[in-house]
């Protein structure tokens, strides 16, 4: 009845919108959840930054920059004097240096990107986790690896309940590269040969790091011998978070 | 001519299936979120409800301010009440040695390991885990003498005038009362004892800290 092109027109033409349609199906379905649309977002920064740099190869600790966080809600981005208090020395001529040095001269901030962002009507609170001994990178990922910070995790509520229910599988123990105050002395000599735990480390060296560097204190173990002196926060026993409504949302 | 064109129809599909599949099946991956797609375009918001609220949020912008801050100054003056102000400056040398009163806390484990974590956050960067200055930054940058902690010169200093150095910084190095809180200091003071391996005096006269501050001054 109708001629072999037509008929071939038809089959091609519907394929191509069948899989069209699927397409846009699937992105509006999948693309629209934070794990995927929130998930790798690498935004370009005024000054770049390497993570890698400080906190990898120098092994900076989280907190030198970031200090604060344990008595914050909000994790502070360092002021430019915390930049300068290095790089009045070094790299001080450096051209990838010159926002920093012409914003400590006058006075003003310098104009991070923001990247991890939860709603304006959660309130997420540093302080609280840090203190219960979660690591920096459970929810910011490998940010010592990272050249460019990307975010690493979809910040959804369900990702935060899921961890709020299941902890023990999710979170994970404080690393001191984070600067974490667990209560617990740290051989020191155990930790300039392990350098951290920063990258990944052979078997043989996991096997002679674990009992120091991951002590028992985690999660659903006995609290760290902590003892109230008044201008330490004190650290918490983690274990499962709260999943009342006012908790986040007030 | 009819055989030609019936095998690269037959042909031609092959490559298109294998094709089709392998984006199929890198599109289900990254909408099931297994393969992160990198991007610097910030994420779409399809339903934006109350993301953003007219609301001042620590360290973010403004467009209430003229200068685009949401965090004012301070009022001249005015200090945030619990926090302290170290009021000596780098120079008042004589000064620290009676005005850091070394307020003994009890060293328990849980205070020295505190001294240890502080330790390691702010002072390792440049000093060392073991305050011996073997530092990577140390490695890394062209600093000029940055001092070994364990030395002799460094171990007779009192705990007031290490106090000060900390609170008001000493050469290159800068104060750190911002970011460290009076508790912690003697908390790292108290650690740092124990890395030198001396008891330490609170406090020295006047002129033996200056003839301490003519040997440690030579770094600049």
């Amino acid at each position: 009845m109708f001629s072999r092109r037509f008929d071939m027109g038809v089959k091609v033409g519907g394929a191509v919108a069948g899989t069209v349609a699927l397409c846009v199906f699937l992105i509006g379905y999948f693309g629209v959840r934070n794990d995927v649309a929130d998930v790798g977002y690498r935004p370009q920064q005024p000054v770049p930054f390497s993570h890698k740099v400080h906190a990898g190869y120098t092994q900076i600790s989280c907190q030198y920059c970031h200090a604060g966080v344990e008595v914050s809600g909000h994790s502070p981005v360092p002021s430019v004097q915390t930049c300068m208090n290095c790089h009045t020395v070094v790299r001080n001529e450096s051209p990838k240096l010159k926002l920093v040095r012409d914003n400590y001269e006058k006075g003003t901030p310098i104009e991070w990107v923001r990247i991890h962002k939860v709603p304006d009507y959660a309130h997420f609170n540093h302080s609280r986790h840090i203190r219960a001994q979660i690591d920096c990178k459970s929810c910011h990922g490998p940010v010592e690896e990272m050249g460019v910070v990307s975010q690493y995790k979809s910040l959804s509520m369900g990702w935060c309940l899921d961890c709020h229910r299941n902890p023990e599988q999710r979170i994970v123990g404080a690393r001191p590269i984070s600067g974490i105050f667990t209560g617990m002395k740290i051989d020191q000599k155990n930790m300039m040969d392990s350098t951290f735990l920063y990258k990944p480390l052979r078997a043989a060296q996991i096997a002679a790091v674990q009992p120091v560097v991951v002590p028992s204190y985690g999660f659903g173990q006995s609290p760290v011998p902590a003892q109230q002196v008044h201008g330490i926060p004190q650290p918490k026993q983690a274990g499962v978070g709260p999943e009342n409504c006012s908790s986040c949302h007030y | 001519m009819a055989q030609s064109m019936s095998d690269t129809n037959r042909k031609l599909p092959i490559l298109w299936i294998v094709l089709g599949a392998a984006a199929s099946v890198f599109i289900v991956l990254v909408l099931w979120g297994k393969i992160t797609w990198f991007s610097d375009q910030a994420p779409v918001e399809f339903l934006p409800n109350m993301d953003h609220q007219f609301k001042a949020i620590p360290q973010s912008g403004s467009k209430f301010f003229s200068d685009g801050r949401t965090q004012r100054d301070p009022m001249e003056g005015t200090v945030a009440r619990g926090s302290t102000v170290y009021p000596l400056g780098m120079g008042d040398v004589d000064k620290a040695e009676s005005f850091n009163v070394n307020p003994h806390l009890e060293k328990t484990e849980f205070l020295m390991s505190r001294g240890q974590n502080r330790f390691n956050v702010f002072c390792s960067p440049c000093h060392g885990y073991d305050a011996k200055s073997n530092s990577k930054v140390v490695e890394r940058g062209p600093w000029p003498g940055i001092p070994d902690l364990t030395r002799e010169q460094t171990a007779a200093l009192s705990n007031a005038r290490i106090f000060h150095i900390v609170s008001a910084g000493q050469n290159l190095m800068p104060s750190y009362a911002d970011k460290i809180s009076p508790t912690d200091r003697w908390a790292i003071i108290y650690y740092l004892r124990t890395l030198q391996g001396v008891e330490g005096t609170d406090s020295n006269a006047p002129t033996v800290a200056a003839s301490n501050s003519s040997t440690t001054g030579s770094a600049q």
